[in-house]
């Protein structure tokens, strides 16, 4: 539908006056044409993001008690290095943020896969796998929060319906155990979402070189390797990045399911950054505003470096 | 079956038949995690907190629809439900056409500092919005729009912006030139190719954002309690916070409220992806 | 049609305004935020309080909300800062931040604070000054199922109080019997792993020696804090509390205690009855349940058997920068009368920092009331808990270490206690 009202736009307007024989560079606009375009967003950006961003660097560079304010220069960035609990986050994070995206896309393309391949009852399916992600962080986390129940949570009433009854453990309560019971929920909830994007984007293929592939008898996992992924790459290295930058946030579901404990075993940086901000019994902005800035380095460095990463390697394989 | 009508004939049928039942049991398994905690939700969305105490997972008996009207009636789930329907339906709205004309711009047109502007756009996904609150409060109050809808609106906005502009972009950036040439050469003005190109052609890319955003925003929760205060102006998360007591949690009414907040999400995503699939399959980008 | 309605509905309007204008001057609005929208008794208290305030002052107009506790504290850090406070609401004194950053209005000029029990204005004093109103007191108390004590055959003696290895020997046998011996859960709370070991050190040091454990003068790795934190460890390693300890939350760590599975006994602030008090329909107490309280148990050499801790909670202040001090300091005011402790203690079954009369008191939970009393009488109080002595890193360790990982037996006692002095330890 979208495709054919597109080209009949392109046909109909004939009495037109053709852009008078100055051809133009189309990838130029005046720049009046760009404001109209460009305006709404930056004023929204600079009004409600940039300001309070801003704010908060320069924020980083106080000591404020109630309405007093002092200067500290660079001491809340100083003390950030020495603190043991900041870096325990930052490494939470870091294993969060790496390893969970792969979790996570893997899943939806497998989940997209299945669904082009043509399951039974591939409608319905759609909409049961991505079930998860319309409920919010809350809903995620007092669920999951009972699934991995001592007493009576689903994952240890398996195990001991399945005769491991000695491998059940509170799963949020063991410091070993909790950050990878947090990952696995947050997977659950965002693998939906991965599934529709790998769809929609599989959908897009072109039909022709995946039917050049069935003609040449390709099997379903080289064509897989060889012709999907590959086509899919853009698609898929976005979707990472993503993961990636919604990871490297994560807040909601640690803050309600363990707080960051057992022995900080699930802090992240937000949550360490909001603890500082609001939990520690001090109205002193100038640490968790030092916390955010330096993490907000941290994140679009990875970002740039994850993006050319990705670029080469694309380089190569074209 | 009901495989969609315009699928592509069925891939590998050879080895894949075989195993069919292997992958049968994974997908039901995999159904089976997903839907499950949503239906055992549902469940308790007619049980009482203390029959839910007392088991967990018992069949509810009898059923305690009530709890629906308790919610929607007496805990003034009617007017949370209108709440956040008009900002979030707003914010969405406008979000939607600000980011896509914003992605539209940095995707197509070269110019100075294209790239810059996108970095600085798309870096900002990255602040944690847990520091930034207490800044964005006071600029509220400053232009009178703290505890009110319109402000958690515009906050709204300001918050999927980045997401909004970052996807759209990686997508119209594929648009091919070619129809922007011929549109040009055809004497359609910027506004207009935007209008009549890049929207419907981006279509696709348009949902899978609308759907994020609504779905994000529905479930926001840290802004919409900072910023508004009146108890007629709250927005659902904060209704089904309410059963959230100190001491106290209604489990049954927490799950009647979720399920009043989520079914319409859940027919707005089957209307909205039935959308983006047909969207896609009509062969708009190749 | 519809211009008709407008202005049938302006003329209403305005003839409205008139008669009140008629009444009195227009009233002054002013507003206040209120935890316990999920207590019904404390909620019509605060309810009640309101409307005779309003009825007996026609220049004053009270906007009351009722909102969680968190959610009051996240909005209220925001709202502090640009003015836009309420003019009275909840708060406890485990935040010190407000007072400490200058936001709150002392109620000296506003309040008879002779209306204010002596013990419950320290919470709120400083320099000389009383900041907010103790609506809510409690004392820390050691509740216990009669009968599964007895099945497990261990015999409460008639001080109610057992012996160190008593009470060792209590949770032994309840762990053998398969019954939990202490209900306890840390899933949403700072705090409640840290009661029974707290309770215990007070006991151990009397009141000044545990003063100076909490303000970090004195070291957990006095040999007095480790005997008692490597008895308690013996506790946990016997079982002393649930498998689910970790994730368990405060509410069904109460529904553990008198429901399902069931425990011996479950150390819980007084305010306990909050929660066990509301219809068994919605998770309270069966009216049959054998309940009853006894104290924390005595050490070994113990400085102060009859110590016990005392503390104020929820409690109302006025916002520095309110715009109508005259009214919320009025409102405050007409809370602070005997009566209104009569019936906060009558109605909530719950300690106040008011000032109320015993003689006056018809509680519907006559028996309960009097078990608390007789177990405080002749109690020394030491005020306060550790969440109101220790900010920032100290109070996030205690709230890691004391709370959770040491009582859930994750790690031992000198780790303990070398976090504990490293983020708590002054001139260390």
């Amino acid at each position: 539908m979208a495709g054919t009202s597109a080209l009949a736009a392109k046909t109909e307007p004939a009495e037109r006056v053709p852009a008078s024989g100055r051809v133009s560079d189309p990838r130029r606009a005046s720049w009046p044409v760009l404001l109209v375009f460009l305006a709404p967003a930056l004023v929204v950006y600079l009004g409600l993001t940039a300001y309070p961003a801003v704010r908060t660097i320069y924020d980083s560079l106080f000591t404020i008690e109630g309405a007093e304010r002092s200067y500290v220069g660079l001491a809340n960035y100083r003390d950030l290095l020495g603190d043991e609990t900041f870096w325990i986050a930052v490494r939470n994070t870091f294993v969060w943020a790496f390893v969970a995206p792969i979790l996570d896309v893997a899943t939806g393309l497998l989940l997209a896969l299945a669904l082009y391949a043509g399951v039974p009852f591939a409608r319905f399916l759609r909409v049961a796998w991505f079930t998860p992600v319309l409920l919010s962080y809350v809903v995620v986390a007092i669920l999951w929060m009972w699934i991995y129940n001592y007493d009576w949570g689903v994952v240890n009433e398996g195990l001991r319906a399945a005769g491991l009854g000695t491998l059940a453990r509170s799963w949020l309560g063991d410091p070993n155990t909790a950050l990878a019971a947090l990952i696995v929920t947050h997977a659950w909830k965002w693998a939906g979402f991965n599934m529709v994007v790998c769809l929609a984007a599989i959908h897009a293929l072109p039909s022709e070189v995946l039917e050049a592939a069935e003609l040449d008898n390709c099997g379903w996992a080289a064509k897989l390797r060889h012709v999907i992924v590959p086509m899919l790459r853009p698609t898929l290295l976005n979707l990472y990045v993503l993961a990636f930058i919604g990871k490297m946030k994560v807040f909601d579901l640690v803050w309600i399911m363990t707080g960051g404990g057992p022995l900080w075993a699930t802090e992240t940086v937000s949550t360490y950054v909001y603890k500082r901000a609001f939990n520690w019994n001090t109205f002193d902005l100038g640490y968790p505003s030092a916390i955010a800035t330096v993490w907000f380095g941290v994140v679009c460095a990875a970002v740039i470096v994850l993006n050319r990463i990705f670029k080469t390697r694309d380089r190569l394989e074209y | 079956m009901s495989v969609d009508a315009t699928l592509p004939p069925a891939a590998g049928r050879g080895g894949f038949l075989a195993s069919r039942t292997a992958l049968a049991v994974v997908i039901a398994a995999y159904t089976a995690y997903t839907l499950g905690p949503f239906l055992w939700l549902a469940t308790m969305s007619v049980r009482t907190t203390g029959e839910i105490s007392a088991d967990h997972y018992a069949w509810p008996r009898p059923f305690h629809w009530e709890q629906f009207r308790i919610a929607w009636v007496d805990s003034d789930f009617a007017t949370y439900f209108w709440n956040s329907t008009v900002v979030v339906v707003a914010a969405v709205a406008v979000v939607t056409l600000v980011g896509a004309a914003a992605a539209h711009a940095l995707a197509r047109y070269r110019f100075r500092g294209n790239r810059i502007l996108y970095g600085i756009l798309f870096s900002s996904i990255i602040f944690p919005p847990q520091i930034t609150l207490i800044s964005l409060y006071q600029i509220l109050v400053d232009y009178g729009l703290y505890n009110s809808l319109l402000g958690l609106t515009l906050v709204y906005v300001s918050l999927q912006l980045p997401l909004t502009v970052y996807l759209l972009e990686g997508f119209f950036a594929r648009i091919p030139q070619d129809l922007f040439d011929a549109a040009k050469m055809d004497g359609y003005g910027d506004i207009e190719i935007f209008r009549r190109i890049v929207l419907p052609i981006g279509m696709p890319a348009i949902a899978t954002t609308l759907i994020l955003n609504f779905i994000q925003l529905w479930n926001e929760f840290l802004f919409a309690v900072v910023l508004i205060t009146d108890p007629d102006k709250r927005t659902l998360p904060i209704g089904i916070r309410a059963f959230m007591g100190d001491h106290f949690q209604d489990i049954g009414m927490i799950a009647a409220g979720v399920m009043i907040s989520v079914v319409p999400v859940i027919v707005a995503y089957v209307f909205f992806s039935e959308k983006l699939i047909r969207g896609m399959t009509a062969g708009a980008v190749k | 049609m519809r211009r008709a309605g407008t202005g049938i509905a302006a003329l209403f309007g305005r003839s409205l305004i008139a008669a009140g204008a008629a009444a009195a001057a227009e009233p002054v609005q002013i507003t206040m935020w209120s935890n316990w929208p999920d207590e019904p008794a404390k909620k019509e208290w605060v309810a009640a309080r309101v409307r005779d305030f309003e009825a007996a002052n026609r220049q004053c107009a009270v906007k009351l909300s009722f909102i969680p506790k968190a959610d009051i504290y996240t909005q209220a850090k925001s709202a502090v800062r640009t003015g836009q406070a309420p003019d009275v609401f909840y708060l406890e004194p485990d935040q010190p931040e407000f007072l400490a950053g200058g936001f709150l209005e002392p109620l000296d000029g506003h309040v008879d604070l002779a209306k204010l029990e002596d013990w419950a204005k320290p919470a709120w004093t400083s320099k000389g000054k009383v900041y907010g109103l103790p609506v809510e007191a409690y004392t820390v108390e050691l509740y216990y199922n009669k009968d599964l004590v007895k099945k497990v055959g261990v015999e409460v003696p008639p001080s109610f109080q057992l012996t160190q290895s008593g009470f060792a020997d209590l949770v032994r046998k309840g762990a053998a019997a398969g019954i939990t011996p202490v209900s306890q859960g840390v899933g949403d709370r700072p705090f409640p792993g840290g009661l029974l070991l707290f309770e215990s050190l007070l006991r151990k040091l009397g009141t000044e020696d545990y003063g100076k454990l909490l303000n970090g003068t004195l070291s957990f790795k006095d040999p007095r804090v480790l005997e008692v934190m490597t008895w308690f460890k013996g506790l946990v390693e016997a079982g002393a509390y649930p498998k689910s300890f970790a994730t368990l939350k405060l509410g069904e760590s109460h529904y553990y205690f008198y429901q399902k599975p069931g425990a011996l006994t479950f150390p819980d602030p007084s305010w306990f009855t909050g929660r066990a008090f509301a219809s068994p329909e919605s998770g309270g107490m069966p009216a049959d349940f054998p309940l009853g309280i006894m104290q924390f148990p005595a050490m070994d050499q113990g400085q102060c058997p009859s110590c016990k801790t005392l503390a104020v909670a929820g409690s109302f202040v006025m916002y520095a920068r309110g715009k109508n001090k005259a009214c919320a300091g009025a409102l405050l005011d007409s809370m602070a009368t005997i009566g209104n402790g009569d019936k906060w203690v009558e109605q909530v079954s719950l300690q106040t920092g008011l000032k109320s009369d015993p003689a006056k008191i018809n509680s519907s939970h006559a028996a309960y009331f009097a078990e608390l009393n007789a177990r405080n009488k002749g109690a020394t109080y030491f005020f306060g808990t550790p969440l109101m002595y220790y900010r920032s890193k100290c109070a996030e360790t205690y709230t890691q270490v004391m709370n959770n990982a040491f009582p859930a037996g994750l790690i031992g006692v000198n780790e303990a206690a070398d976090k504990m002095d490293s983020a708590c330890r002054k001139g260390s």
